[in-house]
């Protein structure tokens, strides 16, 4: 988990352009939009692309965004729930 | 100083000219179905409304060459059938100006030629027309118009064609010209199909606007044109101008690239604009042509900003079940379906819609309203970038 | 608000502006030159061995924090950043309406777009190049950072896109609106740069952005860049000089043609040949089109100092924003840089007529120092 963890980190970073941000600075827990690292609507469309490109996991209704993304553990175990 | 409509065209996918138009709009056909037309992989899977004519098809009828822009064909069509019907008596002796609207330009060429670019940056495919270049595609028509006086093109993505037939009725209120062909068009494409497809607001059934089950828009293609004349031209015509534009103002939301404020603040600020141009009060506006794209976000943006305004809210309906989200040509063909309303008292039904949104106390018009008095339309049109404008149209007694 | 009141007022005569003039009160430019700092003017110019000219950024981190800046492309940041330069400069925070131009508006992540989709065969794209990719994303990208609420335009129509602004912005002014923030940007694309070259519109390389307009080469270099200016109905101790008019022709036939829409758009504006001290000529290094250019600085703009500027900024369809910038430069400092001047008759700058053109868009501007 830990490891899956980690490569979130570097894989959100490179998709949502956050390059002032190093994986360190975003912890495992902390809230990913608007209070947490301030990611908005567009990014949680990212966050879709990614888990399809990376994972292969298409999250079919983008309500269920805002559980799915709500950390980077949530994410996290959203795949390990669904990875084939 | 009063600018007057002396002529209008449109081509869209229920009709190819203003009779076929009013024809399906009174018979509730749609034109939302599978897409045939544009070569894409979701043919099956996302319905789209086409103008059902290949490129060839359009380019014999319209004159230009068929290797030219699809954008250029829809164009040319809608401008000449708008300069037909204002049929002017002298048209050549007067300042005029071509002022026309779309978002992505040659966007059907590029992907082709794209292609070839990425295999080879050295293709022979590349041509001297930048695809991205919206101006491209006004200068064909122009040219086929014969209008040189004044030409320009507008491009605030889904708002465009009303800020061209407000920047068009400015320069005549001005004195800077006496005629002006003002609207827009856009012609289906991958980039748009794929754009929408992404930020996930395409619904994969014909869409439902303003239904509190709506899933989103359907892609549309198309173009509308009115002929926007001063009083001293509208003096000189056979036929008596049926409407004016009475109002129109841009705003901006302000609010985020691509998603309109909760509260509808540009949508607020448009509508309440083109009110005061106007000199109408709310009670005045006997229909509202929604922009209604059937997106979450813009029917409950733009549904709580009319209430604010309203209160007592008309009659409304968005025509975009019929057309599908034309983009750049959206607020063109709806300056025609709103002329068409006027000239007809006839309001025309919002398709497919069953339930009210739990957020609004108004629901849209359900079915086709005849003898009606319609005197002032107000229409809307909103895009990306926060560019919100609306319109109003009233009759020329 | 964003109504436009009607005003009694019109302009004189068909596109020849309002006479009076509007001032240009705030000035922002990002381009291949060091002009983002408006406490220079041109000290030191750049050389390029190279056909195609790229912007010289400004540090961007003094416009946007990190969280904005972190999806915009290369022309959204510069675009944008030229805006509020010129905001800045005029000490406004908010202005009275913006209105830009953009003749391809913004290719470079249009194409990401569109490459990635051909890519993966239309399977899966991320969203956010698209919503960048439409023509008014930096005029709203401006609005949104300043809370800007009111009237927002974008013209996208070749070698009128700045121009068309132009008069939208006087047309606010008579309909009672002031400080018009208006502008325009564009940018060399990868695949911009090679058409120009397929279709030999671009000079051969090797070549010397300083040394085009003389006999050896032939054809453009490609240029990009963004300007924006601060409009306004009243001076203030920041005012260049102002802005007295403009006008746009349409293929024009002849060399006459061309000379009878000058002479007469003079006289819209109630000025004369006999009043101008400096021509700003659209020059750009390509034979062909040079040659109406030509003619007209050797026979028409007989006692004027000529200068030229797509050495600087190279050819793109809304350079005329970057001769604007210089014309306001020129005329609050009354210097001519000895880098753009092309024939010198030794003429102050008070009264600068520009004349640029791009295919069959002409466009002449006329500016008077204050």
């Amino acid at each position: 988990m830990s490891e899956l963890i980690a490569t979130l980190k570097v894989q959100i970073i490179e998709q949502l352009n956050l390059q002032h941000l190093k994986p360190e600075d975003i912890g495992d827990d902390q809230p990913l939009f608007v209070e947490g690292l301030g990611l908005d609507s567009i990014d949680a469309l990212e966050l879709i692309v990614l888990l399809q490109q990376q994972y292969g996991i298409k999250l079919a209704n983008p309500q269920d965004g805002p559980t799915v993304f709500k950390t980077v553990r949530t994410i996290a175990d959203y795949i390990t729930a669904h990875k084939k | 100083m009063k600018v007057f409509i002396a002529g209008k065209g449109v081509i869209s996918a229920i009709g190819n000219n203003v009779a076929e138009n009013l024809a399906s709009l009174r018979n509730l056909q749609t034109g939302v179905s599978k897409i045939t037309v544009l070569p894409t992989r979701y043919a099956e899977t996302i319905p789209a409304a086409e103008v059902k004519l290949s490129n060839e098809e359009l380019a014999q009828r319209c004159g230009l060459n068929s290797g030219e822009p699809r954008t250029a064909f829809l164009s040319s069509l809608a401008a000449k059938e708008a300069v037909d019907d204002a049929n002017i008596p002298n048209f050549k002796k007067w300042r005029t100006g071509f002022i026309s609207a779309n978002t992505v330009g040659a966007m059907d060429k590029t992907e082709t030629i794209y292609k070839y670019y990425l295999e080879d940056s050295n293709t022979d495919k590349l041509i001297e027309e930048d695809p991205y270049d919206a101006g491209y595609v006004t200068e064909l028509v122009a040219n086929q118009l014969g209008i040189k006086d004044h030409i320009t093109t507008i491009s605030t993505a889904c708002s465009s064609s009303t800020n061209a037939m407000a920047y068009g009725a400015r320069l005549i209120k001005a004195n800077q010209l006496d005629i002006v062909v003002a609207g827009g068009c856009d012609a289906m494409s991958k980039f748009t199909l794929n754009g929408f497809n992404s930020l996930m607001i395409l619904d994969t059934n014909p869409c439902t606007p303003y239904d509190e089950n709506r899933k989103g828009l359907n892609l549309g293609e198309g173009a509308g044109y009115v002929v926007l004349v001063s009083e001293k031209v509208a003096a000189t015509l056979t036929k008596k101008p049926t409407t004016f534009l009475s109002g129109y103002a841009n705003a901006n939301d302000a609010f985020h690239q691509t998603a309109s404020s909760p509260e509808g603040k540009g949508n607020f600020m448009a509508m309440q604009g083109a009110l005061e141009m106007s000199e109408l009060t709310t009670k005045d506006i006997d229909y509202i042509n929604l922009h209604g794209t059937g997106t979450s976000n813009n029917d409950l943006s733009e549904g709580v900003a009319i209430q604010r305004i309203f209160g007592d809210v008309p009659k409304v309906s968005s025509t975009k079940p019929y057309t599908g989200h034309t983009l750049g040509a959206c607020a063109g063909i709806e300056a025609v379906y709103s002329i068409l309303s006027i000239e007809n008292n006839i309001i025309f039904p919002n398709l497919r819609f069953q339930n009210k949104m739990k957020e609004l106390e108004f629901s849209p018009v359900t079915e086709l309203l005849e003898n009606v008095e319609v005197n002032h339309v107000m229409s809307n049109s909103f895009g990306f970038g926060g560019n919100c404008s609306s319109v109003i149209f009233s009759k020329h007694q | 608000m964003s109504n436009q009141k009607e005003n009694k007022t019109v302009f004189k005569a068909p596109f020849g502006g309002l006479g009076a003039g509007l001032f240009i009160n705030g000035i922002g430019c990002i381009s291949p030159q060091r002009t983002f700092d408006n406490s220079e003017f041109l000290a030191e110019v750049k050389e390029y061995n190279t056909n195609r000219l790229t912007c010289v950024d400004a540090d961007y981190t003094k416009f946007f924090d990190a969280g904005s800046i972190r999806r915009m492309g290369r022309l959204m940041k510069y675009g944008t950043a030229a805006g509020m330069i010129a905001l800045r400069d005029a000490g406004l925070e908010v202005p009275g309406a913006i209105s830009t131009g953009t003749a391809l508006g913004l290719p470079e992540v249009s194409q990401k777009f569109l490459k990635s989709l051909i890519e993966v065969d239309e399977t899966i794209v991320s969203p956010t190049t698209f919503i960048q990719s439409t023509h008014n994303t930096v005029s709203s990208n401006i609005a949104l950072l300043c809370k800007c609420f009111s009237h927002n335009n974008t013209f996208s129509h070749k070698g009128f896109s700045f121009e068309s602004a132009l008069t939208d912005a006087q047309l606010l002014v008579l309909e009672n609106m002031n400080n018009i923030l208006v502008g325009a940007y564009d940018e060399v694309s990868d695949y911009k740069y090679a058409a120009m070259k397929k279709t030999k519109e671009l000079r051969g390389e090797p070549c010397n952005n300083l040394d085009i307009y003389g006999e050896k080469g032939n054809g453009v270099i490609a240029g990009e860049g963004a300007a924006f200016f601060v409009l306004a109905k009243e001076k203030t101790e920041n005012t260049y000089g102002s802005f007295v008019g403009n006008k746009t022709f349409y293929k024009p036939e002849s060399t006459e043609e061309i000379r009878n829409h000058i002479l007469s758009f003079l006289k819209e504006n109630n000025s004369s040949l006999e009043d101008i001290d400096v021509v700003i000529t659209g020059i750009s290094g390509a034979k062909e089109t040079d040659a109406t250019r030509i003619d007209l600085n050797k026979n028409l703009f007989t006692t004027q100092t000529i200068i030229a500027y797509k050495h600087l900024c190279g050819e793109y369809m809304t350079s005329s924003a970057f001769a604007f910038w210089l014309a306001s430069k020129m005329m609050k400092s009354q210097q001519i840089p000895d880098s753009v001047i092309l024939e010198n008759r030794n003429r102050s700058p008070k009264n600068i007529l520009l004349y640029n053109s791009h295919k069959h868009n002409h466009s002449l501007m006329l500016f008077k120092a204050c």
